[in-house]
């Protein structure tokens, strides 16, 4: 028995040991468990805070606006760009982001700001318009003259990820004392003692809310807050809450306060734009005030600081009354704490809440433009970097043009509904308008509706061009000064061409006639197809072709002799191209929508320089831009004169395809190209021509933009001679009808036409002058 | 990539800066650059294909700019170059001063969208191009000068120079030498 039981003993000692050392285990592996779980709270403190703490989608800027003494602008113009920009209208201005305006007279403080080439300081600019231009530009303080002035660029867009949170990040230093101290007093007093956790705080928040009758202060650090932003999600479970205070305590270990408080200035909950979201108070400023935070008020801080509680329930565009005593509760504590002067404080809680009127962001403004510019910048970055980098694009959209645009093409295909009988929307059209010289993309439509983001057509719809393809057969031609020059005479006599297997072609005029011997310039003004495809044919189709891929069309050209018509299927921004060349003297410039990529710390990562290739020689494209310029005095383009001032040096081109379907005008000043396209989804006929449809939308256009620098009136090489249009030789005052045409030098005619030198020289200078006057 | 541009042609660079320094106006007041100014730092001697500064003088001021091109009235107290303009220019001058060439192409672009046919403007951006050792792009552009720059032949010799230059500089002495030929028959330098 005793033996038993001290066997008994023996095993239950054995048994104590041994639960012992499981439970030692136990414990062990709990402690392991614990820590390897801090371990896994601390890295994930960590990892978010030190790695990238926001994704910041990509932002989009227009072009910045340079202002300068005889910059052609009115005053509406100016006006309307001063408030793109959020510049506000008041008396007399005092900081940047605020202008008054005395009719032509503008004044205004422009804001600081860091382009692709360096920081542009604020200006204080009094500046006048006359005339539709910029007469002067002076500093308001010293009068004296500015030579140049560039402003801050509209933020036309974002490229924002899928959970579209967005921010405008702010560094400490860059926020108002105010906004921070604020904060701290009503959000976190001791944030400067505590070590992340404060449980006096939360004594004190509870003091302070009885004696207020409401919550005026959360328990909550900053720390807390902070973390619980981060990390966590927003159930209310005590393991949560347990996890914050943990997580705050290692926050504040690893990080210094002032680390911790640009997080959370930044990080913070501030309100709801749509489906995206409000974060920190940098995006906060624009979103409620149209300013950034430096040029807020005190009382503006105090409601931005009392939104941290709740931006839904002291929304301050839907619920003002709410706002407003949320507002004058931080203003209080702000007086109490000696944060402002009691004065300050009376004085700022009467004033309105100046809360600017709701406009959605503008996430897409222009779609149809930030396609293009996502289009390009894929070539060079990952979809990824652009939402998440914080790029700063800068384009060269310009923002005036963008407008013009967008009105004239939806009441232009308006209009031409009801004159033709059609359902409203049948109609759809695309338009692409760069400069010159630059090849820059100053705007673009690809729809009729500015607002839809769905399909480009200005750079996705593969379209017939009919006769805009015309210019390179001629400039085909005219590159052999010694065979074809503005004089030859073409052959617009009747055209039967036979393929290898047998089939025929028989081109026809549009007015159903034959022309038969036409000068070339007129031929092409008068987009005759059969003189044309007779020319192509001589040509030879490849050379065509060839001339076609040196202005910079980007596609794959069959050579049939229908091509030479237009069979040729495009987008208006390969047209675009094409024209381009022609219009910059063959210089080709590819067409750029992006002039230069900062990373989110202001660093250039890309620029996208002017690059030219001297694709076509400068004389016989200038010969071809007369060419064009006839066809808008005379030919298929006359009606533009109906409406635009006879000063206004335009070359253009009309294209109409088969039964109607497509109509196209493309078309230059000195200054803007524009290419014009208006047809149906669905492929049917329109019942418009190219004069009767894209033209009259180009017209508008240039309607609105107004004086234009002339296109090119002189070039090496080129030399004037006045011809007899009915032999293509010389003439005079003696012919029935001639006309001044450049030749590239050695290539003019050096035959009079019989009916040249008959008059006798006395006679000629009343000719002369006559014609002047006619 | 500039770095190395900037290494191999160090006369280029020179060059630039004196270009810029002689041609930026008439009457606006430029921080004068003589002939013979030190290289900025980091620049020798001449070398390398480029032919010397010298071969390449500026254009004389007072030089009518391209009389038939101009689009819009330039204030007369700049000598044809609108103030904006001029402003720009002397900033290119200062970056290409001190060495920053990517800098002062920015520049002159900027010039240009404000002034795009002025065919000086071209001819500093070939110039700039060139001392960074893009010959193939400064050959374009100086070309692109040339066809805006109808009757002023001194400018028009001196975009074939630096046509040739930029030849040489790709190793084609025969298209130098041609483009050498055409900058001596348009005249006096």
């Amino acid at each position: 028995m005793a033996k038993r039981r001290k066997r008994r003993r023996g095993k239950s000692r054995k048994k104590t040991a041994q639960r012992r050392s499981i439970l030692l285990r136990v414990l062990v592996i709990l402690a392991l468990v614990l820590a390897g779980y801090l371990v896994y709270l601390d890295y994930q403190v960590r990892h978010q805070f030190d790695g990238k703490r926001w994704s910041l989608p990509a932002r989009v800027y227009a072009r910045p606006l340079e202002l300068y003494a005889g910059l052609p602008m009115t005053a509406e113009e100016l006006s309307a760009e001063l408030s793109a920009l959020h510049y506000h209208p008041v008396s007399s201005p005092r900081q940047p982001g605020e202008v008054s305006r005395n009719r032509n007279v503008f004044h205004f403080i422009s804001r600081p700001f860091v382009h692709w080439d360096g920081e542009e300081p604020s200006h204080n600019i009094r500046l006048t318009i006359a005339n539709d231009a910029v007469q002067q530009l002076v500093d308001a303080r010293s009068g004296r003259p500015v030579s140049l002035v560039r402003l801050d660029p509209v933020m036309v867009g974002s490229f924002y990820p899928a959970h579209n949170e967005d921010r405008v990040l702010v560094r400490l230093d860059e926020v108002p004392k105010e906004l921070t101290s604020a904060l701290i007093a009503v959000e976190d007093r001791g944030f400067y003692d505590h070590h992340g956790i404060a449980p006096l705080s939360i004594l004190r928040a509870l003091l302070a809310n009885i004696r207020a009758g409401t919550v005026v202060q959360g328990g909550s650090t900053l720390s807390q807050q902070l973390v619980k932003n981060f990390y966590l999600s927003s159930e209310r479970t005590l393991t949560r809450k347990l996890n914050e205070a943990v997580m705050a305590l290692m926050l504040e270990w690893h990080y210094d306060k002032d680390e911790i408080l640009e997080a959370y200035l930044n990080e913070v909950y501030l309100g709801q734009d749509g489906n995206r979201s409000v974060h920190g108070f940098g995006l906060a400023s624009h979103f409620y005030f149209e300013r950034p935070l430096a040029e807020l008020s005190i009382e503006q801080f105090a409601l931005l600081v009392g939104l941290v509680k709740g931006p839904s329930y002291y929304n301050p565009r839907r619920h003002p009354e709410r706002a407003r005593e949320r507002r004058n509760l931080v203003l209080g504590v702000m007086a109490e704490l000696g944060l402002v002067t009691a004065d300050e404080a009376v004085r700022a809680k009467s004033r309105k809440l100046g809360v600017s009127r709701y406009r959605r962001t503008a996430i897409n403004t222009f779609p149809a433009f930030l396609d293009l510019v996502r289009r390009q910048l894929r070539r060079d970055y990952r979809e990824e970097d652009l939402t998440t980098e914080g790029l700063r694009i800068f384009t060269t959209l310009n923002p005036q043009v963008q407008w013009q645009v967008e009105q004239v093409l939806d009441a232009r295909l308006g209009r031409l509904e009801a004159g033709r009988g059609l359902d409203a929307g049948t109609l759809q059209g695309a338009i692409v308008v760069t400069s010159i010289q630059g090849g820059e993309v100053l705007a673009l439509a690809g729809d009729r509706n500015p607002k839809f983001a769905g399909f480009n057509r200005a750079l996705d719809a593969v379209r017939q061009v009919g006769s805009v393809i015309k210019p390179a057969v001629y400039l085909a031609a005219l590159e052999q000064p010694s065979r074809y020059t503005l004089a030859s005479l073409l052959d617009d006599g009747p055209l039967t061409w036979k393929a290898p297997n047998g089939k025929t072609w028989s081109p026809r005029n549009y007015d159903l006639q034959f022309h038969d011997r036409v000068p070339l310039y007129r031929s092409l003004a008068h987009s005759y197809n059969v003189a044309t495809a007779r020319l192509g044919l001589d040509l030879g189709l490849p050379t065509v072709v060839s001339t076609l891929k040196r202005l910079g069309v980007e596609a794959d050209l069959q050579p049939y002799p229908s091509l030479v018509l237009g069979a040729a299927e495009l987008t208006p921004l390969q047209v675009t191209q094409m024209y381009q060349t022609l219009a910059s003297g063959g210089f080709r410039t590819p067409i750029r929508a992006i002039r230069a990529v900062l990373n989110a710390d202001r660093m250039p990562l890309q620029s996208y320089p002017l690059r030219v290739t001297a694709a076509v020689r400068p004389a016989p494209a200038y010969l071809v831009t007369t060419g064009l310029r006839h066809a808008v005095r005379e030919g298929t383009g006359r009606s533009l004169y109906q409406v635009l001032p006879a000063s206004m040096d335009i070359a253009g081109k009309t294209g109409t395809t088969d039964d109607l379907r497509d109509s196209w005008f493309a078309g230059y000043t000195g200054d803007r190209l524009a290419v014009v396209w208006v047809g149906r989804d669905d492929n049917q006929s329109t019942g418009l021509t190219g004069s009767t449809g894209s033209l009259l939308v180009w017209r508008d256009l240039f309607a609105h933009f107004g004086e234009q620098g002339a296109l090119q009136s002189a070039l090496e090489g080129i030399e004037y001679q006045r011809i007899d249009t009915a032999t293509g030789l010389l003439g005079d005052g003696g012919c029935q009808d001639t006309v001044e045409l450049p030749f590239i030098q050695g290539s003019a005619p050096v035959e009079m036409s019989p009916c040249a030198g008959a008059v006798s020289p006395l006679q000629r200078p009343v000719d002369w002058f006559k014609e002047l006057f006619e | 990539m500039k770095v190395t541009a900037n290494y191999l042609l160090p006369g280029a660079t020179v060059l630039s800066v004196l270009l810029l320094a002689g041609c930026a106006g008439t009457s606006h007041q430029s921080p004068v650059v003589e002939q013979g100014t030190p290289a900025p730092r980091g620049s020798r001697s001449p070398a390398g294909p480029v032919s010397s500064p010298a071969q390449l003088p500026s254009v004389p001021v007072g030089q009518p700019v391209e009389p038939t091109a101009v689009t819009r009235p330039a204030s007369p107290a700049t000598g044809g170059q609108p103030p904006a303009v001029v402003a720009l220019l002397d900033r290119a001058e200062q970056q290409a001063n001190t060495g920053d060439l990517d800098a002062a192409a920015v520049t002159l672009e900027r010039a240009l969208r404000i002034d795009p046919r002025n065919a000086i403007l071209w001819h500093h951006l070939a110039t700039v191009r060139l001392a960074e050792g893009e010959a193939v792009e400064a050959e374009q552009l100086a070309a692109k000068s040339n066809s805006l720059a109808a009757g002023n032949h001194s400018l028009q010799a001196k975009n074939w120079e630096l046509i040739a230059q930029a030849r040489h500089y790709r190793g084609d002495p025969s298209g130098a030498r041609a483009a050498e030929q055409r900058a001596r028959t348009l005249g006096p330098r």
